[in-house]
């Protein structure tokens, strides 16, 4: 029953590792760095342990990792967030003298994958240079990708800007303005979130790199300006989300359905679905709507539109990186024919938000041992548990929960606990065999989230904890007298740090 | 429970023998080789030639092949054999030890469930000179049987010898979904030896059906014990094969001391707890999700749901395996910790067909616009190339979640042959329909029957959202003969044989 595969959070890093045996070829393109102008980079040493959501009371061995950060005016350091996700400790080290400073996050953004790295003693970056953002990327421009020697000189490949598109960055759902370059990049250590140069400004942080066609996908400028920005204000957000999905409208028969023509000019896209809470929905869209304009933009029947820099390009850019959480969009859309006008009020959408959450960084899992049963909340943390190929391999009903949430689960669900395992216990015989089970009701009582079932414990019905679940086997009973022991020589036993995790 | 079926094969590249084999003290005065002399005029060898369906080109015939398996003469003239030596049959014949002669046979019935067929032979003149086997009952463990067949290695007859290992429910391999009592032998038994007679003492007890190849395990193989051939005998005496009939529950076993207590138990090892009842099944409205199950038809049920039979702990399911359709069983029942009596008339469930393999059988569709919809089944997701979630959902889920309810078939669009009409209509492959024109489609004969109004324009609506797929009546009339021109589409629907509901 449990074939599962402990899947390090680490694999989302690796890019960089896979071209060790790989690309030796077209080092031509490589030139030492103009020596005259102090380095406008450092190195960065983190050091990660993100916890195991199969195993919830403890942690995953720590990794270690070296790579490259960008100075920014303001005693700034810019990384990829992937970086320092989960860290434990983080230093900066000067690629010449190899002096070393410890380092804090003052701002992380893991949906954007950008974090700003402050050093613990402020003089540290004195002496260096700074680097500052470049202007607007265009397909065809010609970029230097910097890396450092292990003697620290800084080397940079030079790379051709074949695309400048909106794609997935390191987490799913996750979509933002990306740079696609071309270029033959050698490995380096610490090759991670390596700066990418534009006539000496910073146009890009890489992100990804596939040694075998050569292509390094880059975080944008665009989203890097939002980033800090919002990262400057005092109350800083996210990247606004704004909670629909939507599809095409060339579709002729379609349009003629929709009633998509005269007015409506042969752009549009068709909302099917708008999430509940969410901007668009507080804006009063409804599924079945097509969005003609944004921001005074005409949305095309693709969902792109005409941005100053990038051209033709999809919505999400418009939305997520032009306008900041708090903007007004206004928005003209046809509801059966019939224009109307809205006006939205973009935000962000922290992960804490949704009933399964997209992601847990920095956070522990929350769960209660229980004899031996073992209860947490079902977020896509855990799903990743089971590898890449989680959406196929993890508990088919899990995945399904978490890819049609919007769908399954109104504003006020709370969060789905669940029987994740048990350890073989005194009070769990004839239980060992569960699992992948959803909690309903303890003693009773409705539970939508770690803390409900903490609190429904305490009451026990007729000296026994009654569990209900959504599916077979429906219920089992707990001995509520002895349970708690049991839970003690459970612990015991399997030798855990702690048995219950209530707060992140 | 699935992975194990991935490890089985069916014997069927069609050849199957028996060699029955004498126990200890008969050994002795009758040697295995003229217990085999016996057999041989009893064996059948069956060439057979099928053609089975195809689910991705509904309306193609499908493509045609064929195997040999075995055979025995079994009282009536009949010749007992599996079902899957003679699936999707078009053409049959048999062989006789000593008769260089084919002869052309028939299927008279056909138990899919159970991996079972009777074959009749058309010129009586087969049976001159046969006997007819008897079936026996269940043989002891480590007692010796000899299984006889025409599996690769030669033409002729086979004999191999082995003993029973084990006596347990498995999955029957051929439908997919059943389970059934089996016998583990380990007699080497190959591809071939397939509806074969495994024999001791001169007589049947068991039909060579199913095991698994070298690579996974060694000397696992498995025969229809004589109580599953001999209710399947017993249900077509009536003209008829009525299928197995099940209670369509599930229960959970009552180990769990706490468990026992909050219901009530005593501390005896009694009793299991009924955790779901299927809608469509056996003992909706008779028993509950909570009720605990003491006894079934006065014997008792231990608290792993296994029973005493006949000398054997077996699954309580047996005493139900061995019933038809229409007989009753009688539960004593604790509910809310009182005790009741339970009556159950039996009857076979249909929702789990979906999940099962079938045969025999034309895929059913419907082929609008250029538009495939295929009801969800088994053999539809072994063909399709589609790995949708929520089709593996509904899939998964059908029979457990009562998704039958709402969609007694799962409609789905399994493909878009590409046309003007219908080019942006692509990306909607494998979604489940549900609705056409605002009417709810709960089985295919409802989307067939939508197409058939006469509204301007067609709006099909899926589950899970997304903008409905629209086509105009004009459009579609006007690029149907093209469309059938240019894929060779013979026939636009099949609605024949639904699942009996």
């Amino acid at each position: 029953m449990r074939t599962r595969q402990p899947v390090k959070f680490v694999k989302y890093l690796l890019f960089f590792v896979l071209s060790l045996g790989g690309v030796t070829s077209l080092v031509a393109q490589e030139k030492p760095v103009d020596g005259g102008r102090p380095l406008a980079v450092v190195r960065v040493n983190a050091t990660t342990q993100a916890y195991d959501f199969f195993r919830p009371w403890g942690k995953k061995p720590p990794v270690s990792r070296r790579a490259l950060g960008a100075v920014l005016s303001g005693n700034r350091v810019l990384v990829a967030a992937e970086l320092v996700a989960n860290q434990n400790y983080v230093e900066l080290e000067k690629a010449a003298s190899g002096e070393k400073v410890a380092a804090n996050i003052a701002a992380v953004d893991y949906e954007a994958n950008l974090a700003v790295l402050i050093p613990a003693n402020p003089k540290f970056l004195e002496g260096l240079g700074q680097l500052n953002l470049a202007g607007p990327v265009k397909t065809g421009d010609r970029v230097d990708i910097w890396q450092l020697e292990s003697s620290g000189t800084l080397v940079a490949t030079e790379g051709l800007v074949t695309t400048t598109e909106v794609g997935r960055y390191v987490l799913d759902d996750y979509g933002f303005l990306l740079y696609r370059i071309t270029a033959a990049m050698q490995y380096r250590e610490n090759s991670f979130s390596v700066p990418i140069v534009k006539d000496g400004k910073l146009a890009g942080l890489l992100m990804r790199f596939d040694p075998r066609s050569q292509s390094v996908d880059a975080i944008s400028q665009p989203v890097i300006d939002h980033f800090l920005k919002e990262a400057a204000s005092k109350t800083p957000h996210g990247f606004p989300r704004a909670g629909l999905q939507y599809q095409p409208t060339r579709d002729p028969q379609l349009r003629r359905y929709l009633k998509l023509n005269g007015a409506a000019g042969d752009g549009g896209i068709y909302l099917s679905r708008v999430d509940a809470g969410t901007s668009a929905a507080k804006a009063g869209l409804q599924a079945g709507d097509v969005i003609l304009e944004a921001a005074g933009r005409k949305i095309d029947a693709d969902g792109n539109y005409d941005d100053d820099d990038y051209g033709k390009i999809s919505i999400n850019h418009l939305i997520s990186t032009r306008h900041y959480a708090g903007d007004s969009l206004k928005v003209k859309f046809s509801r059966g024919g019939e224009i109307k006008e809205t006006t939205a009020i973009a935000a962000d959408r922290q992960p804490q938000s949704f009933v399964i959450e997209p992601y847990v960084i920095d956070r522990a899992p929350k769960f209660i041992l229980l004899g031996g049963l073992v209860f947490q909340e079902l977020n896509r943390q855990y799903l990743r548990e089971w590898g890449s190929g989680w959406p196929k391999d993890a508990p088919l009903r899990f995945v399904y929960m978490d890819r049609y949430q919007a769908e399954l689960f109104g504003p006020d669900r709370g969060k789905v606990v669940f029987l994740s395992q048990v350890l073989p216990a005194q009070s769990a015989i004839g239980y060992d065999q569960l699992g992948y089970l959803i909690v309903d009701k303890v003693n009773n009582r409705v539970i939508r989230g770690i803390a409900d079932l903490d609190e429904a414990l305490k009451t026990p019905v007729n000296g026994f904890h009654k569990i209900d679940f959504t599916t077979d086997p429906r219920t089992i009973y707990l001995d509520a007298g002895t349970v708690a022991r049991d839970t003690q020589s459970v612990q015991n036993q399997y030798g855990l740090p702690v048995t219950t995790r209530l707060a992140e | 429970m699935i992975s194990r079926l991935a490890l089985l094969f069916v014997l069927t590249s069609f050849a199957a023998i028996v060699a029955p084999e004498p126990v200890a003290a008969r050994e002795k005065n009758q040697t295995p080789e003229s217990r085999a002399a016996e057999v041989e005029k009893s064996l059948v060898r069956i060439s057979c030639t099928e053609q089975s369906a195809d689910y991705k080109v509904p309306w193609n015939p499908g493509n045609i092949g064929g195997g040999i398996g075995a055979g025995f003469v079994i009282d009536g003239q009949r010749i007992l054999t599996n079902a899957h030596v003679i699936s999707d049959a078009r053409f049959i014949t048999v062989e006789k030890q000593g008769d260089p002669k084919k002869y052309v046979a028939f299927v008279k019935f056909v138990a899919h469930d159970c991996d079972l067929a009777v074959l009749g032979v058309e010129n009586p003149d087969f049976f001159k000179g046969t006997a007819a086997l008897q079936l026996d009952g269940i043989p002891e463990l480590e007692t010796t049987v000899a299984a006889y067949g025409f599996p690769i290695g030669g033409d002729l007859m086979s004999v191999t010898r082995g003993i029973v290992s084990r006596i347990d429910f498995q999955p029957y391999t051929h439908s997919g979904v059943d389970n059934h009592l089996t016998i583990q032998i380990d007699a080497p038994i190959n591809p071939g030896n397939s509806g074969g007679p495994v024999m001791q003492d001169g007589r049947v007890v068991g039909v060579a059906f199913q095991g698994y190849s070298g690579d996974q395990a060694q000397n696992v193989a498995y025969m229809i014990p004589t109580p599953v051939a001999k209710r399947f005998l017993k249900d077509i005496a009536d003209g008829r094969y009525d299928r197995y009939v099940d209670l369509s529950i599930n229960y959970m076993k009552l180990l769990n001391p706490a468990h026992r207590a909050a219901l009530a138990l005593k501390d005896d090892d009694r009793g299991v707890v009924v955790t779901s009842v299927s809608v469509a099944g056996s003992c909706a409205g008779v028993l509950q999700p909570g009720d605990v199950l003491l006894s079934l038809d006065g014997v008792p049920i231990a608290s792993d749901g296994f029973i005493e039979l006949e000398n054997d702990r077996v699954d309580m399911a047996e005493i139900v395996e061995r019933k038809f359709k229409g007989d009753t069983v009688t539960f004593e029942v604790l509910r809310d910790a009182k005790p009741i009596t339970a009556k159950v008339t039996l009857k076979s469930a249909w929702p789990y067909l979906m999940q099962s393999s079938s045969y025999d059988t034309a895929p059913r569709f419907v082929l609008f616009a250029g538009l495939l919809f295929q009801p969800l089944s088994r053999d539809f997701m072994a063909a399709a190339d589609i790995d949708d979630l929520q089709m593996r959902y509904f899939y998964n889920f059908y029979v457990s979640d009562e998704l039958y309810t709402e969609h007694p078939d799962v409609v789905i669009l399994s493909n878009v042959l590409p046309d003007p009409i219908n080019t942006y209509l692509s990306p909607f492959r494998g979604e489940i329909v549900a609705k056409v024109n605002g009417k709810p489609i709960r089985t295919l004969d409802d989307i067939a029957a939508a197409f058939v109004e006469p509204v301007d324009t067609y709006v099909i609506e899926f589950i899970g959202g997304g903008r409905p797929a629209v086509l105009e009546r004009s459009v579609v009339e006007a690029a149907r003969p093209r469309i059938l021109q240019r894929y060779n589409v013979t026939k636009e629907k099949n609605l024949e044989n639904p699942p009996a509901r």
